[in-house]
């Protein structure tokens, strides 16, 4: 599976949405998908499944907006 | 049909107070005597602006006399409470009861599970010498985030420490903290049924419609007279109902965690007078373009104000939910 997949079934699963409705842009936050506490939960996941300390500074809308930017934030820092 | 009125920054003035309160009065009167048969009414008295008010509006429905106010201080609390709430018992003529809470608490293990979870994330903390509370840094919030939270705590020192939550800090901390509102709501019960009184609730239109209440705690009553008053109305009815001006001036704090914390810290972001108008346009659908101008903002922030609002409400439908029942499938 890759690390989209694996980040989007998290989601999918912890929010009870619909796996189909979470493109790659779908905007996690402004769709209303995500709030406070599903963000500090893909924190914890991000660090859990792929080792990924987020830093206080991290914590900006690029990096979470949406799938892509997810896995391209995880990339990076595990880069 | 009631015309619209153009969007400014006078647009919530209550123009005549004693005709509103009239309609208040009435239907409190109508509510609790004719419709739930109770007497009078029970308010949480806290020296705050919102059960200030309460408090006044129940004693000019019932009856000075068919009122009680309920003093409900725990370890926590401000000890400028007290004063203030019998203060304004006094300038309405309602008698107050005082139930310490703390011993409830303490046996529901509220301090120690909250604390114990603020030590997972500060394990230097000491409860008996330093304060803590949760905070939303402002820097989060303007990279258009969601509240991120943080637990500040301040030790004997006066030095500071601000670290991110984890998700079970985080609920942990909630949870063993909204025992404070829902034993509150107990003791509330427990003297209403003894003088056969309904609970008269405290919450404005904010706390209702953004959530900021604990179920079954302070959002636990059986009428809300003021929860459809924005905050700014609120205090004009307050200045109308002459409750004591160091009540009036008191900066409108959480009382829940152990370091002092104002509403606008931790849950609005922002001032009253501003988040009125705004929660007022965005729920009468003015556009942001006629409100920005007036509240001296971007029709950008002016959106993006709007969108929060909308997330709140939706992600805060749960707590208004009384319970679902239907389940009748017979």
């Amino acid at each position: 599976m890759s690390m989209m997949e694996e980040i989007k079934g998290y989601i999918a699963e912890t929010t009870f949405t619909d796996p189909t409705q979470i493109k790659e842009e779908t905007m996690l936050f402004e769709e209303g998908i995500f709030d406070s506490m599903g963000l500090l939960n893909l924190i914890a996941f991000l660090e859990e499944q792929f080792g990924v300390k987020t830093e206080d500074t991290d914590l900006m809308e690029e990096n979470f907006q949406n799938l892509k930017a997810i896995e391209a934030y995880v990339t990076r820092k595990k880069g | 049909m009631v015309e619209k009125k153009a969007f400014s920054r006078d647009v919530l003035y209550i123009e005549e107070p004693e005709i509103l309160l009239d309609k208040i009065v009435n239907k409190l009167r109508e509510d609790v005597f004719h419709r739930f048969r109770r007497k009078g009414g029970v308010v949480g008295i806290s020296g705050g602006i919102d059960s200030s008010v309460t408090l006044a509006i129940a004693a000019r429905a019932y009856g000075p006399e068919k009122v009680l106010g309920v003093l409900l201080p725990e370890h926590d609390s401000s000890p400028d409470s007290k004063e203030l709430a019998l203060e304004l018992a006094n300038k309405f003529g309602v008698k107050t009861v005082e139930e310490n809470i703390s011993n409830a608490l303490a046996g529901f293990g509220c301090y120690h599970r909250r604390d114990e979870a603020v030590r997972s994330v500060v394990p230097e903390y000491n409860p008996e010498t330093d304060k803590m509370k949760i905070v939303i840094p402002r820097e989060i919030l303007e990279k258009k985030l969601p509240p991120v939270f943080y637990v500040t705590v301040i030790f004997a020192d006066g030095s500071e420490v601000s670290k991110r939550l984890t998700p079970a800090a985080y609920l942990q901390i909630v949870a063993a903290s909204n025992f404070k509102q829902r034993s509150r709501m107990s003791m509330l019960y427990y003297h209403a049924e003894a003088n056969h009184f309904a609970v008269i609730g405290t919450p404005n239109k904010h706390e209702v419609k953004q959530g900021f209440f604990v179920k079954f705690g302070d959002g636990g009553a059986d009428v809300m007279p003021i929860g459809s008053l924005y905050k700014t109305q609120v205090y004009q009815l307050a200045r109308y109902l002459e409750v004591p001006q160091k009540i009036i001036e008191r900066t409108p704090t959480t009382d829940t965690y152990t370091a002092e914390q104002t509403q606008e810290e931790f849950f609005y972001q922002m001032p009253f007078e501003k988040m009125d108008l705004l929660w007022f346009g965005w729920e009468n659908g003015y556009a942001a373009e006629e409100v920005a101008p007036v509240l001296e903002m971007t029709t950008d922030d002016v959106l993006n104000n709007y969108a929060n609002f909308e997330r709140k409400v939706k992600t805060t439908d749960y707590l208004r939910s009384a319970p679902l029942h239907d389940y009748n499938f017979l």
